[in-house]
């Protein structure tokens, strides 16, 4: 791919924005309308619910959140298993901004990441390569700030419209975002991350089973661990080892 | 019970639920300003964290919350089987025609379910 596939930043923002217009963002819509449904089935106040998605913008700790408060747990532990479900920005971040052209790899930072995501980060991830680094972070932000934007208006919209519409639509509304997740894997290139998400399927199951709050943490770190060691040993063409 | 009490712990809920995401993004943001994209260290998070989507993933359509879980686990395999299926039919990958095909079977099993 060639590197100068964008004349200026301008150019890689509007980029973003139209590749968000299409399956991020429609995915994402129908995601939080999900979930405005879910917040207004449940009994939950229109702010709760609509500042939800805005502020925390995590679906997975979202739905945590909702069903904790349903079952009256205590505010502490629901931070907790909330932050739990989180921790897997830590390592999108640490693999997405790295790939950023060192001139944007300031404080603002701090600010940016808010609007990260899976969605943008798994269309990010894909891109960036076909790039040059200072054209990364602007074409980022048009990918990943509509994603934001459109949270909060699918998340009350949802709220408001949940009751009217038959059950069988929320149905097909609330299977978008595992789908998505799952339709998006076939697109990994790396063996070493299809291995990783061979495992991470197999062992999710089984460790949800034994202690769900820690799940996806310890799934993690299991899994992606032997995918690392196995394209180590197995996988990987012996020179670049040396040269690494 | 009181309902300025139960109020009260919910936003508390929502309040400590958003600083601890925010806390996560924050300390990826402070990890990565020492971590190189050529690195082992790279390579092995990569893994982790596509584990752990995965692991998500698998959760959601597994062993889903709320209304999915009124679905057969047969049929949401199914469903997801299928849209794989029209997913890798083209090299370009069809996404959005794929994301089509689960969302509209399952609301044609919803419609089938409802009638009787």
């Amino acid at each position: 791919m060639t590197l100068n596939r964008f004349a200026n930043r301008r150019e890689a923002f509007w980029r973003g924005i139209h590749d968000a217009l299409g399956a991020p963002v429609l995915v994402l819509f129908a995601g939080m309308i999900g979930f405005g449904a879910m917040g207004r089935t449940h009994g939950f106040d229109a702010w709760i619910t609509g500042l939800t998605s805005l502020l925390m913008f995590a679906l997975p700790g979202q739905v945590v959140m909702l069903e904790m408060l349903i079952s009256g747990s205590s505010w502490l532990a629901i931070g907790f298993a909330v932050t739990l479900t989180s921790t897997r920005f830590v390592t999108m971040v640490v693999t997405l901004f790295p790939q950023l052209h060192r001139r944007d790899r300031n404080p603002f930072l701090y600010v940016w990441v808010h609007v990260l995501a899976m969605t943008a980060w798994a269309v990010s991830m894909r891109e960036f390569p076909k790039m040059a680094p200072k054209h990364r972070l602007a074409y980022f932000m048009g990918l990943a700030l509509p994603c934001w934007l459109i949270s909060p208006i699918g998340t009350v919209l949802g709220y408001f419209v949940a009751g009217w519409v038959p059950s069988a639509v929320t149905l097909g509304l609330v299977f978008i975002n595992p789908l998505f997740f799952l339709l998006t894997f076939t697109d990994v290139k790396p063996w070493i991350n299809r291995i990783a998400i061979g495992l991470g399927c197999l062992f999710g199951p089984i460790f949800y089973v034994l202690d769900p709050d820690s799940s996806l943490l310890l799934t993690g770190l299991v899994a992606g661990t032997l995918a690392y060691l196995a394209d180590r040993r197995w996988l990987r063409p012996r020179p670049t080892e040396v040269q690494t | 019970m009181n309902a300025d009490m139960q109020g009260w712990g919910t936003w508390l809920a929502l309040s400590a639920a958003c600083v601890g995401t925010y806390i996560c993004r924050a300390a990826g943001v402070k990890l990565s300003g020492h971590i190189n994209q050529d690195s082992e260290v790279f390579r092995w998070l990569s893994a982790v964290t596509y584990a752990m989507v995965a692991a998500l993933t698998v959760r959601m359509i597994l062993m889903p919350l709320g209304l999915l879980a009124t679905v057969p686990l047969g049929l949401r395999v199914l469903i997801c089987a299928l849209s794989l299926g029209v997913m890798v039919s083209h090299p370009q990958r069809r996404l959005v025609p794929a994301l089509l095909t689960g969302t509209l079977l399952m609301l044609t099993y919803g419609v089938m379910r409802t009638s009787p």
